[in-house]
């Protein structure tokens, strides 16, 4: 066998220029595809980043009638008993209570629609790691009476620290809620949407100003991520009774979960595309090549060479082109993906504009999963493998006669 | 001889349009001040709102929220078919843009329109008289009223039931264009107030809304108070208590 890999090696390297060739174009295949894949599933990370780390987290528990009408009179009270009973699961790492409502922040002379999340400062911090977007003032103390808005909306409703932002809203059953409250920090929101709209206030001062004591909309639960998610989920299900229901982050945005998936499927038909169009290309390399050396096969034949050893040599120097592509490929993929992962790629013009209003920010994104990478190699490999089959064949119905003469047709 | 016997028993439209008038005007009076609480049913909850009022004609009128707390201090003027609302807290003086009209006031079954509309039953409907029905022990013209073709009115049709005695307003019934069920009124608890018989309790049931209802409860009005036309002014608003 080591005899047939030494010869299938040098084989291949008696036309340097042929096998070279070949493995370029699997090279740019494999390059092109894992930094395809490494882009879509860069973006879907970063989607679902944005959706889960800095807004739902994975999972919630609302009353249930919540999520089929979002209304400030569709809450439940904070119950230290269900928040024990919720962190008991050693899956879960931290259980977040918030008290999320919408309403009009105005200024001087600007008004504009915002959302208003009553948070425990240092609780919510561990998801969303807010107080580090703080990008002037403070974060929100403990008791805190002021507020803390995204940038956008500063900008938009022309505010500075310290001014006094007055919001406008409904509170629990349809009281007026109307109030003062100082701006403490402007935060630099990684969602745009929620930047041009979102106001963290402490919940002690939401329950207040909604009329709403001691109030929730929701308890965000987080665990590590989506694998613990679906197992935890289950039990979480059947654990949480009515009047209250628990949801995953993709129950709560299934138009994220679609939109991934339909991408996804796009991004397979474009891959399977180029990969047709490299098989062809090594199936056209491994054609020509036998029939240049349709002489060479037959004398060997004739001279005692067993039909089976020539057809092994053959299938290994295919394997070797396959591996020689896949090894380049991946050995510049990697660090060049590694590097576009440090430094996504800024996006410009309308394209920009286009994402920042579908609420991500405007960046191509990389994904470093291991799977961009292996998902190509395992793709060429087994191309490699089926394109190997044919020399096999061929070889076996070699007519040493016609071959030496070059007549037979292979 | 049968015509005598015919005329005994009818009503003119003239005297059917004099019954809507005299039970409007039992209400109003030419200007009035008083207080009143309004309840607001859900099927989950209910919330009580207390306020003070003071009206002048159908063009003017003033409320004061006196309770809950958070909410005191509220205030909400009209003038004619304008409306404004002093919020203290926020020290802001709101104007109810025309694209708020249809939304609730206060959270009740109320629109800031029902608040404001300026249509007036006796002179923006034609009036027919369709029979008698008792309600609640009263016997009562039932009176179908139909908006002239220019009024300002939302309704397509509205019903309602006045006492024979006491030209008491007992229930109304509010129908839309296409002749559906809206709202219903239903007054009661007929007690003297200042120097008239008016029923003090008035509840207002949306049709199609299961288990909503506000309910207004009159504790006191005072009728034919001297009021000018200055007091409804939004300087006023912020002084009123």
């Amino acid at each position: 066998m080591t005899a047939n890999i030494k010869l299938a090696w040098r084989n291949i390297w008696r036309n340097k220029r042929r096998t070279l060739i070949t493995v370029a174009s699997i090279f740019f295949g494999v390059l092109l595809s894992a930094y395809m894949t490494s882009m879509q599933e860069g973006s879907y990370d970063k989607m679902v980043e944005i959706v889960v780390k800095f807004y739902s987290g994975y999972m919630q528990v609302h009353h249930e009638d919540y999520w089929e009408n979002k209304s400030i009179n569709n809450v439940f009270d904070y119950d230290q008993a269900m928040v024990d009973q919720l962190k008991a699961n050693t899956e879960v790492d931290y259980v977040i209570p918030r008290l999320e409502t919408f309403g009009l922040a105005s200024s001087e002379e600007l008004t504009r629609g915002a959302a208003i999340f009553g948070i425990v400062p240092e609780i919510e911090n561990q998801l969303t790691g807010i107080a580090d977007k703080i990008i002037s003032g403070k974060y929100l103390q403990p008791n805190d009476d002021g507020v803390v808005i995204g940038d956008g909306l500063a900008k938009f409703l022309k505010l500075q620290l310290n001014d006094t932002l007055v919001i406008i809203t409904q509170g629990y059953h349809g009281i007026s809620a109307a109030g003062k409250f100082p701006v403490r920090g402007i935060i630099k929101h990684v969602s745009p949407e929620l930047n041009k709209s979102i106001i963290y206030m402490e919940l002690k001062t939401c329950q207040n100003f909604l009329g709403a004591e001691n109030k929730l909309t929701s308890l965000v639960v987080n665990v590590a991520d989506n694998e613990v998610m679906s197992k935890t989920l289950k039990k979480l299900k059947s654990e949480i009774q009515s009047p209250f229901s628990v949801m995953s982050w993709e129950e709560m945005q299934p138009e994220i979960v679609q939109q991934i998936g339909s991408d996804r499927a796009g991004g397979v038909i474009m891959k399977a595309i180029l990969y047709i169009v490299i098989a062809f290309g090594i199936l056209g390399t491994i054609m020509m090549m036998i029939a240049e050396r349709s002489r060479e096969f037959g004398v060997m034949i004739s001279i005692g060479m067993q039909k089976t050893k020539l057809a092994t040599v053959l299938f290994i120097e295919t394997l070797f082109i396959g591996l020689l592509g896949i090894i380049s490929g991946i050995a510049v993929s990697l660090p060049l993906i590694l590097i576009q992962a440090q430094n996504p790629i800024p996006l410009t013009g309308e394209t920009a504009k286009l994402m920042e209003d579908f609420g991500f920010e405007p960046y191509m994104f990389f994904s470093t999963a291991p799977e961009v990478f292996w998902q190509q190699a395992i793709s060429i490999f087994i191309i490699s493998v089926l394109i190997g089959i044919y020399p096999i064949v061929s070889t076996l119905k070699i007519r040493a006669i016609k071959a030496l003469h070059g007549y037979e047709k292979i | 001889m049968t015509f005598l016997i015919l005329s005994g028993s009818f009503v003119s439209a003239q005297d059917i349009k004099e019954i809507v008038r005299k039970s409007d005007e039992k209400f109003r009076g030419s200007s009035s001040s008083g207080s009143f609480s309004m309840t607001i049913e859900r099927p989950t909850w209910s919330r009580t709102i207390s306020m003070k009022s003071w009206a002048l004609g159908t063009d003017y009128s003033l409320i004061y929220v006196t309770a809950p707390a958070k909410e005191k201090g509220q205030v909400f003027l009209k003038r004619k078919n304008e409306m404004w609302n002093w919020v203290p807290s926020i020290e802001r003086m709101v104007k109810i843009p025309p694209s708020m009209m249809m939304q609730s006031w206060m959270g009740s079954d109320f629109t800031n329109d029902d608040l404001v509309r300026e249509s007036s039953i006796v002179k923006d409907y034609t009036h027919k008289l369709l029979g008698e029905e008792t309600v609640a022990d009263y016997l009562c013209y039932k009176v179908e009223l139909i908006p002239l073709e220019d009024a300002p009115v939302v309704w397509g049709k509205v019903l309602m039931w006045v006492s024979k005695k006491d030209y008491l307003w007992l229930k109304a019934e509010f129908y839309d264009e296409d002749g559906i069920l809206v709202n219903t009124e239903i007054l009661n608890d007929i007690k003297k107030m200042d120097d008239r018989i008016i029923p003090c309790r008035m509840e207002m049931i949306p049709a199609d809304k299961k288990g909503h209802k506000t309910i207004m409860i009159f504790e006191n009005t005072d009728f034919d108070v001297p009021l000018k036309e200055d007091f409804f002014s939004i300087q006023n608003m912020k002084k009123v208590k």
